[in-house]
């Protein structure tokens, strides 16, 4: 028993204190209540294994709970909200372009899926490399998703936007004659 | 030393072991039943984001399947429409509908609907449309009476012994290509016998080998 707080210390001198009427009686009702840890209502601890058993089933139930997920996934179908002219999803396009090889310049059809360049053929209608293709010519196509590629413009080494390099053109262009002859 | 095991400690060991047994095979049964892609993905019908009927515009309105699912005879995917397809008629008709709130956002942000797939195949299978349209095999065989769906669901189970029914015999599901789309559309004849004319004339060899599909 709680021998050292004691609820009416008769000992020591000063002041008593009381926490309320009922312990400034200390009737023997109070001094019961005040006694005992758990007042009437509370749940008593069964005896034996029970509380093991408590713990079993509530570590049951936490693992059960996890079953509310088994439901079908649901997968989204994402449409564009305008279309882009020419372009059905899942018909890959070719792109005529040029790349520069050992510095040569090799005619290519880029084929790109998804707006994604998948694969390198040559174009027969190049003058130079009528359609043919080497080894490192096919490995090109790696060099669009190189981390290390140039993602932007730059002027001078700094970086520069679209716009800047519109206008810089426009000035250039100007000095360049109309294109006739 | 007193026995640790009980007499009848063997023939408790046995029973409980077939009956734990017989409890996972009956539950293996159940389970094999009710995961069947015919039991589980049939009757599929989710929420759609935007209340859209096929049954008032595929059904009443008579707007062909072509019309925005055009891809269905181009690529592998037959897509579904864009917001633009939808802006085409409601910039006009019902241009202030609620329901058709999340359409018009949809337009002015660029932002797309989250439709929910309701026909899904695992990614491990290749499923080209277009082969299939060309072919002559018709909206309806695969996806019902799309144009009395109010929501669409999904009616066939689309499983791998499905898909083979009808590649190891198509000719029941084959007909001409200009009746495609036309879901209610009945042959005169015996379906079989004219599938079997089109496949020959076209020489229509469904793949029934693995790498036809498992690409």
């Amino acid at each position: 028993m709680n021998d050292f707080i004691q609820i009416n210390p008769t000992s020591l001198t000063g002041k008593k204190y009381w926490r309320s009427l009922d312990q400034l009686a200390n009737t023997p009702q109070f001094r019961e209540w005040a006694e005992r840890e758990f007042q009437d209502g509370a749940s008593e601890m069964l005896s034996g294994g029970s509380r093991r058993t408590l713990l079993k089933l509530m570590a049951a139930g936490f693992g059960l709970a996890g079953l509310t997920a088994c439901r079908r996934p649901v997968e989204h179908i994402l449409p564009m909200s305008k279309g882009i002219e020419g372009y059905v999803h899942g018909v890959p396009s070719h792109y005529a372009t040029v790349a520069s090889v050992g510095g040569a310049a090799i005619g290519l059809i880029v084929k790109s899926f998804d707006g994604r360049p998948i694969k390198v053929e040559g174009n027969p209608r190049h003058p130079y490399s009528l359609g043919s293709t080497s080894a490192h010519t096919q490995a090109l196509v790696l060099d669009v998703y190189d981390p290390d590629r140039v993602k932007g413009v730059s002027r001078k080494g700094k970086k520069a936007s679209w716009d800047q390099f519109t206008g810089w053109w426009k000035q250039q262009a100007s000095g360049l004659g109309d294109g006739s002859g | 030393m007193s026995a640790i095991f009980s007499k009848q400690f063997d023939t408790k060991l046995r029973l409980a072991a077939g009956a734990i047994v017989l409890v996972l095979g009956a539950a293996g049964a159940v389970m094999g039943y009710l995961l069947h892609p015919k039991q589980f993905d049939t009757g599929y019908t989710p929420v759609q984001p935007v209340p859209y009927s096929h049954k008032l515009h595929a059904g009443n309105l008579g707007v062909d399947c072509l019309y925005c699912h055009y891809t269905m005879d181009k690529s592998s995917y037959a897509a579904v429409p864009m917001t633009e397809t939808c802006m085409n008629c409601h910039v006009r008709v019902k241009e202030k509908s609620p329901k058709l709130q999340m359409v018009r956002d949809s337009y002015a942000t660029g932002e797309p609907i989250p439709w929910v797939k309701v026909h899904r195949l695992p990614d491990y299978v290749y499923f080209n449309h277009q082969a299939h349209v060309t072919s002559g095999v018709s909206c309806v065989n695969c996806h019902g009476r799309v144009d009395q769906m109010v929501e669409i669901r999904q009616v066939q189970p689309l499983s791998m012994a499905w898909c083979l029914d009808c590649h190891r015999n198509a000719a029941p599901n084959v007909r001409p290509t200009e009746y495609v789309t036309k879901l209610d559309w009945k042959p005169e004849g015996d379906p079989a016998e004219l599938g079997a004319k089109i496949i020959q004339a076209k020489g229509i060899h469904p793949p029934t080998n693995c790498s036809g599909c498992h690409r």
